[in-house]
């Protein structure tokens, strides 16, 4: 194994795209709505049912098929389940806030609770996106109408064009009750989501 | 004020990487905000036990044309220390290069008995072990004759450490003109399994892969 120079770190193995082909067979509904523990199963998350849609564009506008998303989120008191966090009161038994789909199409719908505002940051979920032709890009979103958005850190270190477009827009309820949030993620050019260097920040 | 990171590269003659690949600089994260952006992976795999063993559909089942390969490795973190309970999913292509995938239209053959998708979880020591059928190379651009070099696809997922990844294979002519290959550069050597002699196993040939899942991950490890 190598390592870095001048570092006693080991080097990191590349990044690779995870190509097209990305095993559906691989797919776990109870990680694409993180409301339901499992069939048969007594017990829920705490929290107000949220789904967060919309498509994942390309440069040209078309829909980025076959893209591979992970969710991840606080918990409806704002607690992350890390372990940085473990035995803190405010957990959630029944809420990890880890969440992955894989999209055929490239539009996408997942189903969670609302993320409580933890710390000095506005209520959010980071979103990572694997998929053919990129390794991983990562960003946040957040939800319209939230107050906390005008002073959370990360938004306030965007411009307002870039802040707009990591805002999920509110789309109305479904009628089991769950608030409908809407964003499109757009990976290259014209309107593009900015995205965030989680290796080098 | 926003601050820049890295640029990313867009991969030469992948028009994919093209079409989805930011043209902006990559923004630092304020560091405030730094672990939110760090998810941790629960372990709820559903896993068969006969999943290492690719090289055949089922415990019983003939084997899948093509040469059998194991592949082993350890899973660490940058600082060295095995990364126990990870769940890596695997999938490659079959000996003639197609994907059991239904969104794979290539039109090559598909070989009825290989599945070509498992999963393993790493020992308490990181280590991992699977056996598999050694991928075939695929005409990927048959506009410009561009072939995708053999490689098996890794994703490994384990607490805070997360990777998507291929392992290479080593002296193959096309891994030269692959596009993710040019953009690690001298890096992708990492990438390429490491040949042992595998006389006292079933299998024709034995790859060692160690994997170091870096970067972002620091905050969280033990």
């Amino acid at each position: 194994m190598t390592q870095d120079n001048g570092s006693n770190l080991l080097k990191a193995t590349n990044e690779d795209t995870s190509g097209p082909f990305f095993p559906i067979y691989f797919q776990d509904e109870s990680l694409e709505d993180l409301t339901v523990l499992g069939p048969g199963i007594v017990g829920a998350p705490s929290g107000q049912h949220i789904i967060l849609c919309g498509r994942v564009l390309d440069r040209h506008g078309n829909l980025a098929n076959g893209v591979l998303m992970e969710f991840w989120q606080a918990n409806a008191k704002g607690i992350y389940n890390s372990p940085a966090n473990l035995g803190h009161p405010d957990l959630d038994s029944w809420f990890n806030g880890y969440g992955r789909l894989r999209s055929a199409s490239g539009e996408y719908k997942f189903c969670t609770i609302m993320p409580g505002a933890s710390d000095s940051r506005a209520p959010n979920i980071t979103i990572t996106l694997f998929s053919d032709g990129i390794s991983r890009i990562v960003t946040q979103v957040f939800f319209e109408g939230h107050k906390a958005n005008e002073t959370d850190p990360v938004l306030k270190s965007l411009d307002t064009d870039d802040q707009a477009r990591l805002i999920a827009r509110h789309g109305g309820q479904t009628d089991g009750g769950a608030e409908i949030y809407l964003l499109d993620i757009v990976m290259a050019g014209v309107n593009e989501t900015p995205f965030f260097d989680d290796f080098e920040s | 004020m926003t601050q820049f990171g890295r640029q990313l590269g867009i991969g030469p003659t992948d028009n994919t990487s093209d079409q989805r690949t930011p043209r902006k600089p990559l923004r630092l994260i304020p560091s405030v905000a730094r672990e939110s952006f760090v998810p941790v992976v629960p372990a709820r795999y559903v896993i068969r036990t006969h999943e290492w063993d690719m090289t055949r559909i089922a415990p019983g089942r003939p084997r899948g044309d093509g040469t059998p390969i194991e592949v082993t490795g350890t899973l660490r973190n940058e600082n060295g220390t095995p990364i126990r309970d990870a769940l890596i999913e695997i999938w490659n292509a079959n000996h003639h290069g197609r994907y059991r995938h239904v969104e794979d239209a290539s039109g090559l053959q598909l070989d009825e008995n290989f599945f070509g998708m498992g999963r393993v979880v790493t020992d308490e020591d990181g280590n991992y072990r699977f056996w598999t059928i050694s991928p075939g190379a695929y005409l990927a651009r048959p506009d410009i004759g561009r072939w995708r070099p053999k490689h098996i696809h890794l994703s490994i997922s384990g607490g805070s450490a997360r990777l998507i990844t291929q392992m290479y294979f080593p002296n193959e002519p096309n891994n030269a003109s692959d596009p993710m290959a040019i953009l690690m550069g001298d890096g992708f050597e990492n990438n390429i399994g490491k040949t042992y002699e595998t006389s006292d196993l079933d299998v024709d040939e034995g790859y060692r892969f160690d994997i170091v899942v870096g970067g972002r991950n620091a905050t969280f490890f033990e």
